[in-house]
């Protein structure tokens, strides 16, 4: 009976597979489909066929708060012969997954598990943010499914922006928005130049609302370059911008205008308490010693960059109000605004005018010309020195004062000013602020190179190193050092190292030291042959592959000189050709010379604005092409 | 019904808070209670003030108790750390765990264990503070995360990991063994290691490498027991390349086992000590026999005795070896596929579908006495063979039976060696580890093992495990770059780790289907549609993992040879080299690169040839101090044969750089490079000869270390004629 009873369950469960196989299974049509997609987006293993976002907004009664319910339908095809993802939506305390359903083609669901998680993060130490997800197999070419997900925002200010670009290509991204007319929301288009989207609004009295329709056709899948611009740069996407809402006829402002954001952080940080009893003993520790106002911010400053660890838990509203200062200081760690609001109470403490001041970093691309959410992510303090604006940024670790990292260089600051604010700008350097100068004397004997280095860092490429070298380990500093300056290689002996003072933010780091290069030279037939280049900096950073701009981390000015004396009873016999590239954005040479036989060798490259655009591609790489020659070829030296 | 779970729920809520603040306590008494000798301890020896923290006092416990069936299990760790850096300060400045947890001993409730964390900062000027967890932590998923306020460079972190784990054991439980070294990342001031066990606790503990021994403290309770090892001025560890820590450094190593009658003890998978007031510190010849006395004969040979039948083998010793490879193909690789199938989802039950039951050797266990069965049958001459790996000591220091590894030996003529299969398991291949060991051998006068002496593995030498490769270098006309032909055969131990990493499932599994005339996996499924489809959605995977396969073997390649520019790609698996240790597993790749090793040299060009063999070690000063004996997996050789073709118009220099020779008794480095028509053809030879070296031959393998970096270092000249 009871096999009887197990042949029936086989059978049932092989029909049911084959059922499911039957219309489930890819046909002809669709594997061309897919064949043609692929043939579109080559990198991609699965595309969109359609994703439709329909927006929608509702008012809340009981939190008196404007809602947004967002559906997302995806139709999701595989263009490889096999294909495994994830589909996974994110949620946080201002927002709920109402409903996450994946479906075969056949519209049956495919009762998949939805697993949820809350998000770990190595630069958030706690947050509120979770994901729902799901693990998806498509078995064949040209397998399809339909991802289902209603999610809803509990408020409208946290509902920023539609991309039309996201992990997969899609054939046709449509955004429907209903807006009812009681809502007064803006949506501004960004990066929309250079894409065919389609715009529609219809209006409809019946529902007194309206509906606009945003449609791109075939736009890529999101890149994955490392180094990348900010996406808010890089891709087209809608900025939703929630100004007023008129209910019962009484009119409320969200965010109509950069005043009504400040005045919702302000609200925000009104509430502090701000009791400094804690902090007023270190305070006077810090400064009863200094001798001027600089001396004492100074010490305030960068008491902060050096006590408080960056720590950060973002949850619900802690997300953008900033900790008590008193809180900070006893806890000795604190996100961005925790560290700001420390320094400012601090400075308060010792009878400066310094405030709280919100700025998007470099990553971001808008400025508080637009109010929303989105134009920030960071806070600093300004001090107001002699009525001169200085910001001081907590969580740079050994950053001088008055100096600015390059990721907030150039942003628009927003600096609270009791009921009103002022907008102001951090100042930029040059690339020659951060400028590193490399300076090797060698000379030559038995096939070996040996000599002097000097080498110096400024600006960011001083606060960098000082950075990484004083977060190791004290007993593997010294074999780090070793290690930085030999490049892993022991053709290269490093001796004799002195340094500055390697805790000083406000001095250049010097570093000398005496080497020996093993390997660099060979004899054949009374020619020497020199590999006089240890570092080939920029030798990797062709971008033939890329599809976004490069960023380097800050501008960048490297000035490298390396002098050979020339044995005697020789001479050149050939040296590289010279090469240089110049325009707005970077400035680069290389040469050779002759100079009281010594062979000099000079490189010198300048970033002027840390950004190598695409359009300037083919002549950087055309530059590093030849770099690499020049890399790649030897000096020779002929027995006279 | 849930008026039952709800009164259930009141009762057990309250005692469930109260029995955890009721632990805080007690943890909290346990180690900064008035007995603690450390709590004012606040200073660090002058030879450690450099360091990036220095652990003032490290505190292990495990108490033991039991309740019938019920065991409870409490285990700590308390650390008293000095922090000297910014480094060690945010190492520790944020502590993760969970509060409650599932225990995975025995049978337990769902998160009926509970663990406490108790945190002190004790500042430089001697004030206090405990860290309040129930303030200060976060839970998120049953995880807590808290990070420690007011934590500075000069503090001392003083915190403790306190777990209770009940659970219930019907039979016998072996809780998991534990083998380390007293030193870790930081040095440690003052190191106490305290067990306290009962009645039906069985304790193996031994000390090695001059740690200091368990001793018994009295205590008053007449079953209880109580031990403690101390042990001070622990240096930090130190990471080596070829360096095993348990056989050089103070260890220790223990494992408990409760078994609560005779019965249980018989049936531990442990050699237990004879009573519970005992501590095993060695385990004997007759112990070991006496454990493995249950490993009998047992194993449906059906399918073995129709292999025998329908083949014919020209020695005892060949039907032997034809039947390892048979049975792996039998019990293991002819599952393969459906086991594939179903981790990709494309059939929930691949076994249902195709009607089988599969037979797959559950352990080491299973496939012995399935062999023995099979020896004892066909009346082969055999021994079971008990040794253990070389990185955790030597046979007479044999405590944890975990440790012990088990194979087979069957005496022909010369002998030949049965491991458990793996999917490209060899005849006379065992864990390499194992080799050249001292083992026991256990045999039987009829059926069962009543037998034991002892013994040594054999130890293969370099030329057995060879990684060998065949390269032809064509310089591209404007010396922009090179073309890359190259035959990879790999030997012995050598292929063992690039047959898994290189061969794809259909490498193999086609090959065994072929061999042992098996009916596919596919052919198997009844069900006409699910055959077809399980087909399409197989051949589709395959697709998708030749890709992958493609890809895997060019970052081999360029990581061996650090390029980056590696493009058109192609490879063919030649040979699997799956049915024999000796016969290479061989395949065939080639690929284009530019601005790789040719540097223009006027109107010259040089050729880095050195780098065609690979990154080889590159000794930092450091390493050459080294003061550890030398501790490898097996001895091998590496050898090449590249022809470089010489551009036409152009002429060759500095042939005699490529001609190197070091040999001694720990290795050897050799190579010559000779010019054969307008060809360049170098041979090299990287041997290590041994799989240890005494510290005194350091210098030895040194020089031939050397030799091969230096060769990597060398270039030729290509002269413009």
């Amino acid at each position: 009976m009871i096999k009887n009873y197990l042949t029936v369950l086989i059978i049932l469960a092989c029909s049911l597979f084959t059922n499911a196989q039957k219309n489930t299974e890819p046909t002809p049509e669709e594997i061309k489909l897919a064949e043609s997609l692929k043939e579109a987006f080559p990198d991609d293993h699965v595309a969109s066929e359609s994703e439709n976002y329909h927006i929608s907004f509702e008012y809340n009664k009981r939190t008196k708060k404007i809602e947004v319910v967002e559906e997302i339908t995806q139709n999701l095809i595989n263009l490889d012969s096999r294909a495994n993802i994830q589909v996974y939506s994110f949620y946080n305390g201002e927002s709920e997954i109402e409903s996450f359903k994946i479906k075969y083609k056949t519209n049956r669901d495919t009762d998949s598990y939805i697993q949820d998680e809350a998000i770990k993060s190595d630069d958030l130490f706690h947050n509120d943010s979770r994901v729902k997800y799901t693990n998806l197999a498509f078995p064949l070419k040209g397998y399809k499914y339909q991802v289902e997900i209603i999610k809803r925002y509990k408020d409208i200010k946290y509902f920023t922006s539609l991309y039309f670009n996201d992990d997969y290509p899609t054939v046709k991204k449509t955004f429907t928005i209903d807006i009812p007319n009681w809502l007064d929301l803006e949506l501004k288009e960004m990066n929309f130049n250079g894409f065919a989207i389609n715009k529609t609004l219809k209006s409809d009295s019946k529902n007194n609302s309206k509906t606009h329709t945003f449609t791109l056709e075939n736009a890529a899948a999101m890149f994955d370059d490392t180094s990348s611009p900010g996406p808010t740069y890089i891709y087209p996407h809608i900025l939703v911008l929630a100004k007023s809402y008129t209910y019962d006829g009484e009119k409320t402002n969200i965010f109509e205008s950069t005043q009504d954001l400040y005045n919702w952080y302000k609200t925000l940080v009104n509430s502090l308490e701000n009791d400094n009893t804690d902090l007023q003993a270190k305070v006077i520790e810090l400064t009863q010693d200094a001798t001027t106002d600089e001396e004492k911010i100074k010490n305030i400053y960068y008491w902060v960059q050096d006590n408080i660890r960056y720590i950060a838990f973002v949850d619900g509203i802690a997300g953008f109000k900033p900790d008590e200062a008193s809180s900070v200081f006893k806890k000795r760690y604190g996100d961005c605004k925790g560290m700001a609001n420390l320094t400012k109470q601090m400075l308060i403490e010792a009878g400066f005018d310094a405030r709280l001041t919100w700025i998007g970093t470099n990553r971001i691309a808008y400025d508080y010309s637009t109010p929303s959410l989105s134009v920030d992510n960071h806070m600093i303090c300004t001090l107001y020195n002699n009525n001169e604006p200085v910001y001081l940024d907590g969580t740079e670790k050994f950053n001088a004062y008055k100096e600015y990292a390059n990721r907030i260089q150039g942003k628009q600051v927003l600096i609270e000013n009791g009921d009103e604010f002022i907008l102001n700008v951090v100042p930029k350097v040059d690339a020659d602020f951060n400028k590193e100068t490399v300076n090797y004397q060698l000379s030559l004997e038995n096939e070996q190179l040996s000599g002097t280095v000097s080498k110096t860092f400024r600006g960011e490429s001083r606060s960098s190193l000082l950075q990484y070298l004083n977060q190791l380990q004290t007993d593997k500093k010294d074999k780090f050092l070793l290690w930085y300056l030999n490049g892993g290689d022991s053709n290269t002996k490093v001796e004799d190292i002195s340094t500055s003072n390697l805790r000083d933010r406000e001095i250049p780091i010097n570093i000398d030291y005496r080497i020996t290069i093993n390997n660099a030279v060979s004899s054949f037939d009374d020619t020497i042959y020199i590999d006089l280049d240890l570092d080939k900096e920029l030798s990797g950073y062709n971008f033939e592959k890329r599809n976004t701009d490069f960023v380097f981390d800050y501008k960048k000015h490297l000035q490298s000189t390396t002098t050979l004396d020339i044995p005697d009873g020789y001479k050149i016999g050939s040296l590289p050709e010279d090469i240089s590239l110049a325009n707005d954005n970077f400035n680069l040479k290389v040469s050779f010379t002759e100079i009281d036989n010594k062979i000099v060798y000079k490189k010198d490259f300048e970033i002027t604005k840390n950004v190598i655009n695409k359009t300037e591609f083919n002549e950087w790489n055309g530059f590093i092409k030849n770099l690499n020659t020049i890399y790649n070829e030897q000096i020779t030296l002929i027995k006279q | 019904m849930k008026l039952k779970l709800l009164f259930i729920c009141l009762i057990a809520y309250p005692t469930l808070l109260i029995s955890q603040s009721k632990l805080e306590i007690e943890a909290q008494d346990f180690f900064w209670g008035e007995n603690d000798n450390y709590k004012n301890a606040v200073d660090i020896p002058e030879k450690w003030q450099n360091e990036s923290a220095v652990i003032i006092y490290k505190n292990e416990n495990y108490d033991f108790h039991k309740f019938g069936k019920r065991v409870e299990y409490k285990s700590s760790l308390r650390k008293r750390i000095k922090l000297l850096d910014q480094a060690s300060v945010t190492e520790f400045s944020t502590f993760t765990y969970q509060k409650r947890f599932s225990s995975s001993k025995g049978y337990s409730g769902y998160k009926a264990s509970h663990a406490i964390v108790g945190l002190k900062v004790v500042k430089q000027d001697g004030t206090e503070t405990i860290v309040d967890i129930e303030k200060e932590a976060v839970e998120v998923d049953g995880e807590t995360k808290i990070a420690i306020a007011n934590l500075e460079i000069g503090d001392i972190l003083d915190f403790y990991y306190y777990s209770v784990e009940p659970f219930k054991s019907i039979q016998a439980f072996g809780f998991e063994p534990v083998e380390q070294t007293l030193g870790e990342e930081y040095p440690i001031m003052d190191y106490k290691l305290y067990f306290q066990t009962e009645n039906d606790f069985f304790i193996n503990f031994n000390s090695y490498n001059g740690a200091p021994e368990l001793t018994e403290i009295p205590v008053k309770k007449n079953n209880t027991r109580r031990y403690e090892l101390v042990a001070n001025n622990i240096e930090k560890h130190k990471y080596e390349r070829w360096f095993y820590p348990l056989v050089e450094l103070p260890t220790y190593k223990f494992q408990v086992y409760f078994a609560r009658s005779g019965k249980f003890e018989d049936r531990a998978l442990a050699f237990l000590p004879e009573k519970e007031d005992i501590i095993k510190k060695t385990v004997s010849k007759e112990e070991v026999l006496d454990y493995y006395e249950k490993y009998t004969p047992l194993g449906d040979l059906g399918s073995i005795e129709r292999f025998i039948k329908d083949n014919n083998f020209e020695s005892e010793r060949e039907k032997v070896i034809a039947v390892y490879y048979f049975a792996r193909h039998k019990f293991l690789t002819q599952y393969v596929e459906a086991i594939i199938v179903n981790e990709a989802e494309i059939l929930a039950n691949p076994f249902i579908a195709t009607k089988t039951n599969p037979h797959l050797f559950r352990n080491d266990q299973y496939f012995v006495r399935h062999f023995m069965a099979f020896l004892y049958d066909f009346k082969y001459d055999y021994d079971v063979i008990v040794g253990k790996k070389r990185y955790d000591g030597d046979l007479n220091e044999l405590l944890i039976q975990k440790n012990a590894n088990i194979l087979l030996r069957v005496n022909t003529s010369p002998p030949v060696y049965l491991d458990n299969f793996k999917i490209h398991s060899d005849v006379n291949q065992f864990n390499y580890l194992m080799e050249g060991t001292d083992v026991y051998e256990l045999s039987a006068k009829k059926k069962r093992l009543d037998q034991i002496t002892t013994g040594k593995l054999p130890q293969t030498s370099y030329d057995q495990n060879e990684s060998y490769k065949e390269v032809t270098i064509s310089l591209n006309d404007d010396f922009s770059g090179f073309n890359y032909q190259g035959i990879n055969k790999y030997k012995g131990y050598e292929k063992v780790g690039h047959q898994f990493d290189k061969l794809m499932f259909k490498d193999y599994v086609v090959e065994d289907y072929e061999k042992y005339e098996t009916e596919p996996f596919i052919e198997q499924i009844r069900n006409k549609k699910s055959r077809a489809k399980t087909k399409k959605e197989l051949d589709a995977l395959v697709v998708k993992l030749r890709e992958k396969q493609s890809e895997n073997l060019k970052e081999s390649v360029a990581s061996e040879l650090d390029i980056e520019d590696v493009t058109d790609y192609t490879f063919s698996i030649e040979e699997t080299g799956r049915y024999g240790f000796d016969t290479y597993f061989t395949y065939n790749e080639s690929f284009n690169t530019s601005d790789q090793f040719i540097k223009k040299a006027g109107p010259n060009y040089i050729l880095e040839v050195g780098k065609f063999i690979g990154g080889q070690v590159d000794l930092t000063d450091e390493d050459r101090k080294r003061v550890e004996n030398i501790y490898m997996n097996y001895p091998r050789s590496y050898n090449y044969n590249i022809t470089v073709n010489i551009p036409e118009g152009y002429s060759v220099s500095g042939l005699e750089k490529l001609n190197k020779s070091i040999e001694n008794k720990t290795g050897a480095f050799i190579s010559s490079a000779t010019i054969e028509g307008n060809q360049i053809i170098i041979t090299t030879t990287k041997q290590y000869k041994n799989n240890y070296e005494d510290n005194a031959d350091w210098p030895l393998m040194m020089e031939f270390l050397d030799e091969a970096f230096q060769f990597t270092n060398e270039k030729i000249l290509l002269k413009k004629s």
